[in-house]
């Protein structure tokens, strides 16, 4: 029988219990991994499997947990043969049974990005060369996962290198419902929900009845069977006994059972009694299916949103009629997308739009990047924003957690390719009414259009919840009637087809004095016809307020608590005029730390002044007065960069910490952003010092030291392009190559990683473009970090040894003769 | 469980090489709101695990030899402050550097804060015994190698979610692993001191006439 067939007759599977206690108990020696045990004890493995079958084990795990090329390195055998070995181990005690064997695949043992250094991409091939294996197995179990990403990486791998087999997933949580890498239960079955997987649920850590709150949780973002296979409590750190007995698990698992407890098994400390008592348990019980709670919901591995009222998109993270946001795109300012991903949720935004299509830019790989990077530091859920396939599978498959794609549509091209994307990857996905004759005039005509498109969802089993109807938003100055049309549109596709939607708001105003006025009122309107998703500037604090309001009008925000927690500490406005940008909160108090008075500031300019105390906002006024008497560069050259060097005499002297300098050189980069907004709007050529690679070297994950660097560098006005951390020494010298690069600088904290430097050093002298005519180096190497000494510098024939950031301003200052 | 307990302000400021700075009120103020953060975030884990000594797989070197010369057990150790934590320094690096170094630094401080509740626990645990100070894996000739084999032995990665990557930097990087000799005798007086340190020619605090730790 298969598993889907006895998923489908009976009321419980009941799975093994730990083999690796056994292993233990039988005290068998083994050199490096366990798993080596199936070579080298393959009869004795095969009891273990058969004492579960005996016991009633319905599905066994092979003993492949650690079985993967990462963790067998050094071990003698080949990751295929160990594990083709373990299958047959498990055939071999399920011969003449009716029990199924499952390739058991654990964490890697390496922490994936962006904690670890281990890459997605990585993790997949190691999970793929054991799925290459698997041949022999009837399931694939993936199991003990702490992190929904590497979990992810793992089914996909299944997915596509063991195509056809069913897979069940089980991750370890901690009493709190989060794993080590803060993944909640609720976002892991969700995710995992959408990944196609067969059934889902928990394992290890905890015994039974402490695991009762998290498969709970878990029960409510999941139709699937869950899983549950806790340990038998929590072990002695004396004599490593576990302290509940087999009696005592299985009536507890049995009291947990009607939570939609259907594959029942246990983990470390866990014998063939514990299953035998466990089968005796449940024998009269019947099979509970949980109730999932109702309506969509996204995720990010942390974070869930469910779509029940209005859920504020952020709309800041696209190029389209950005300058700023163009060129951080063209010089891969990664960090300025960050920005303006943590200050939308700051403001109040709860899922962010992601779109980073840019005519001369490689959009999948930029997307894959962006993404992960946002995901490093945001809980918000994203939505995934190209029209591109390509694009949008690649995403799909970096993103941690349920997003939203953006968009599909009515043309036949869109619908054939984009859904079947959204259904393989579990996403939700935003539907224009628009189709091959661009978009409809009427209400009705794009009503015809949603209903299509949701029709094609249906049909490949997306469910309609999941589809967010767009009924596009057009410029009203331009046609006055089509504004009514939207919003019947909205209307009926609400209430006649039952769908969320969604809309963006801001191309209501084009063309019209005080957009914002336009705006926020065409929201409200949209929002009483039912508008789910609003897709905004949540950075407008009327947008972002009058969705609050919106909630707490509609009696959606109970209590009005939400409402209260964003506004308990508004003061209106001084004068009139619109309110500021993120006055959500009444206002940002002055940033902790902010030293005024402390440096010697008699003379200064206003100017000069706001950098010597480290005050952003004054320093950004200042320049904008400054502006309407000065040149851009002159200010640059004559008040920024003296101020600053002020301040790094005050450092270098002992006068000031190293927070406060670092808090000047913020207040100089807001100086500097004024200033490089002016230069774009009047085209007055570039403030540019000259363009620097720093990169922490491969190998390498401490970046701090390099980051506080890229900091002073960049508000000295040179231009960073930052690599990261981690950076293999060849993407540095085509970095060098393609954006002909004077100066690079290199950082490695550890002495391991030290040798890395030296490498890197090596190819960029190597490669013969980067050298003069005369065979002399273009590019002049800055090396520094906690480990490096001038003598260790010179030796691996670094130009400047940098003991900190100031001093690597100093190098670039000599290097650019500016 | 263990805590790290109110950080040491004058340590993190000894971390951020700013030791010979005045202190003044916003730097105070600063510091404390970094602690209250921190502390807030950080998820203090650790295990060890008592060996019997000679203990063939944990010797590499002349300098772990003399370290636990005369001892009869080894207490191998790890902790860790968590993903939290390395997640937390990612966005302040993002929002605002300057307050990213200082938390960057009292983290470190708790880190080691709670090896010293861990070397107390160890104390009350065996009151008869003497005990070295905590050696890692990396100091002198000890090789940074072993980090995975302690790691190993003690389960950490399963565990408490402490792992390592190629070069052996631990992840999350707030995380220690050390190694404590037991002894039924004094050990001979050897301060954890520069003299064994892999930085000593090029370490910043020396060259400023101070050093690392306290």
């Amino acid at each position: 029988m298969d598993l889907k067939t006895l998923l489908q007759e009976r009321d419980f599977l009941f799975l093994d219990g730990a083999t690796g206690t056994l292993i233990q108990k039988s005290g068998v020696a083994y050199e490096h991994n366990p798993e080596t045990l199936n070579m080298t004890h393959p009869d004795l493995i095969t009891s273990f499997h058969r004492a579960y079958i005996d016991a009633g084990s319905d599905l066994v795990y092979a003993n492949t947990f650690g079985a993967n090329s990462y963790k067998l390195e050094g071990c003698g055998y080949p990751t295929d043969a160990i594990i083709k070995a373990a299958l047959q181990n498990a055939k071999a005690a399920a011969a003449g049974t009716d029990a199924l064997v499952a390739l058991d695949v654990g964490p890697i043992g390496q922490l994936l990005e962006p904690a670890g250094a281990l890459s997605f991409e990585e993790a997949y091939d190691l999970f793929a060369e054991e799925m290459d294996a698997a041949e022999e197995a009837d399931v694939i179990v993936i199991e003990t996962m702490t992190d929904l990403y590497e979990a992810k990486a793992a089914v996909l791998a299944a997915r596509e290198h063991a195509p056809g087999k069913p897979i069940l997933v089980t991750m370890t949580f901690e009493s709190n419902g989060r794993t080590f890498a803060g993944v909640s239960a609720e976002a892991a079955a969700l995710t995992l929900s959408g990944l196609g997987v067969s059934a889902l649920g928990v394992n290890c850590s905890l015994g039974p009845k402490d695991l009762e709150p998290v498969i709970e949780r878990m029960s409510r973002y999941t139709d699937l069977p869950l899983i549950f296979k806790p340990n038998a409590g929590l072990p002695d750190p004396n004599s490593s006994e576990y302290d509940i007995g087999p009696e005592d698990f299985a009536e507890a698992v049995r009291s947990i059972a009607p939570h939609g407890l259907k594959l029942v098994g246990g983990c470390c400390g866990t014998t063939p009694e514990y299953i035998a008592c466990l089968k005796r348990a449940l024998a009269d019980v019947t099979y509970t299916p949980q109730t999932k709670d109702e309506g969509p919901v996204v995720c990010s591995a942390s974070t869930v949103v469910r779509i029940n009222g209005p859920r504020i998109i952020g709309e800041r993270i696209n190029p389209t009629g950005k300058k700023l946001f163009k060129k951080a795109l063209q010089e891969n300012d990664i960090d300025y997308i960050l920005n303006q991903a943590l200050s939308q949720v700051e403001a109040g935004a709860e899922i962010l739009d992601v779109n980073v299509g840019l005519p001369e830019i490689d959009e999948q790989a930029m997307m894959v990047k962006v993404l992960k990077a946002i995901q490093g530091v945001c809980d918000a859920p994203l939505q995934i924003d190209s029209t591109k396939p390509d694009v949008l599978e690649a995403a799909l498959r970096a993103y941690n957690g349920r997003p939203i794609v953006n968009s599909v549509n009515g043309e036949e091209k869109s619908l054939s390719t984009v859904l079947p994307l959204v259904k393989k990857y579990g996403a939700t996905v935003v539907g224009l009414t628009l189709d091959e004759n661009g978009i409809p005039k009427t209400a009705e005509e794009r009503f015809q259009i949603a209903k299509r498109i949701v029709e094609r969802a249906e049909a490949l089993g997306i469910p309609r919840e999941d589809v967010f109807i767009d009924c596009l938003t057009l410029t009203v100055s331009a046609e006055q009637a089509a504004c009514k049309e939207t919003l019947e549109g909205l209307h009926r596709v609400k209430t006649e087809l039952g769908c969320k939607t969604a809309l963006g708001v801001s191309n209501i105003s084009f063309g019209l004095p005080y957009r914002e006025l336009v705006n926020s009122t065409f929201l409200t309107m949209a929002l009483e016809e039912g508008l789910d998703l609003p897709i905004i500037n949540p950075n407008v604090a009327s947008m972002t307020g009058a969705v609050r309001a919106f909630r707490v009008l509609r009696g959606i925000d109970e209590n009005s608590l939400d409402y209260i927690e964003a506004y308990q500490n508004y003061t209106p406005p001084i004068s009139g005029g619109a309110a500021p940008a993120g006055a959500a909160s009444g206002g940002a108090a002055p940033a902790a730390g902010n030293r005024a008075g402390s440096a010697n500031t008699a003379g200064a300019s206003p100017l000069q002044n706001a950098v010597l105390k480290g005050l952003k906002t004054e320093g950004a006024n200042a320049t904008k007065t400054m502006l309407e008497t000065k040149d851009p560069l002159s200010i640059v050259n004559e008040e920024l960069i003296p101020a600053l060097d002020k301040v790094g005499a005050d450092f270098e002297a002992g006068k000031i910490f190293l927070p406060q300098l670092i808090q000047s050189a913020n207040a100089a980069q807001e100086c500097f952003t004024v200033i490089k907004e002016e230069i774009a709007r009047t085209g007055s050529g570039s403030v540019s010092k000259g363009k620097v690679i720093l990169a922490t070297v491969k190998g390498d994950i401490h970046d701090i030291g390099k980051n506080i660097v890229k900091v002073l560098l960049d508000n000295y006005g040179y231009t960073v392009i930052d690599l990261g951390r981690d950076v293999d020494p060849r993407v540095i010298v085509e970095t060098a190559l393609k954006e002909d690069i004077e100066a690079v600088g290199l950082s490695a904290l550890m002495t391991t990683t030290l040798s890395s430097m030296e490498e890197t050093i090596a190819l960029l002298r190597k490669e013969p473009a980067l050298q003069n005519a005369d065979g002399s180096s273009k590019v002049n190497v800055m090396v520094g970090g906690a480990v490096v000494t001038p003598d260790y510098a010179e030796r691996i024939g670094a130009d400047f040894y940098c003991r900190d950031a100031k001093a690597t301003v100093d190098a670039c200052k000599s290097v650019f003769k500016n | 469980m263990i805590t790290p307990g109110p950080l040491d302000h004058a340590e993190a400021v000894r971390y951020l090489g700013d030791a010979r700075v005045e202190m003044n009120d916003a730097m105070e103020q600063l510091l404390a709101d970094c602690e209250e953060q921190v502390l807030s975030v950080a998820e203090p884990k650790f295990l060890y695990k008592v060996l019997d000594l000679p203990c063939e797989k944990l010797m590499a070197g002349e300098d772990i030899a003399m370290h636990l010369e005369g001892c009869t057990k080894a207490v191998l150790f790890c902790a860790t402050l968590g993903t939290g934590i390395d997640r937390m320094l990612r966005v302040e690096q993002v929002k605002d550097m300057s307050r990213a170094v200082v938390l960057d630094a009292l983290a470190s401080v708790a880190i080691e804060q709670v090896c010293r509740q861990f070397d107390t626990f160890l104390a009350d645990k065996f009151p008869d015994l003497f005990q070295t100070f905590r050696f890692s894996p990396g100091y002198g000739d000890y090789p940074i190698d072993l980090q995975k084999v302690f790691l190993t032995e003690l389960d950490a990665p399963k565990k408490i979610g402490l792992t390592t990557n190629d070069n052996f930097l631990l992840i999350p990087t707030k995380s220690v692993t050390a190694i404590t000799g037991l002894s039924e005798t004094e050990p001979p007086k050897r301060r954890r001191g520069c003299a064994s340190c892999n930085l000593r020619g090029s370490c910043n605090y020396r060259q400023r006439g101070d050093h690392c730790g306290s």
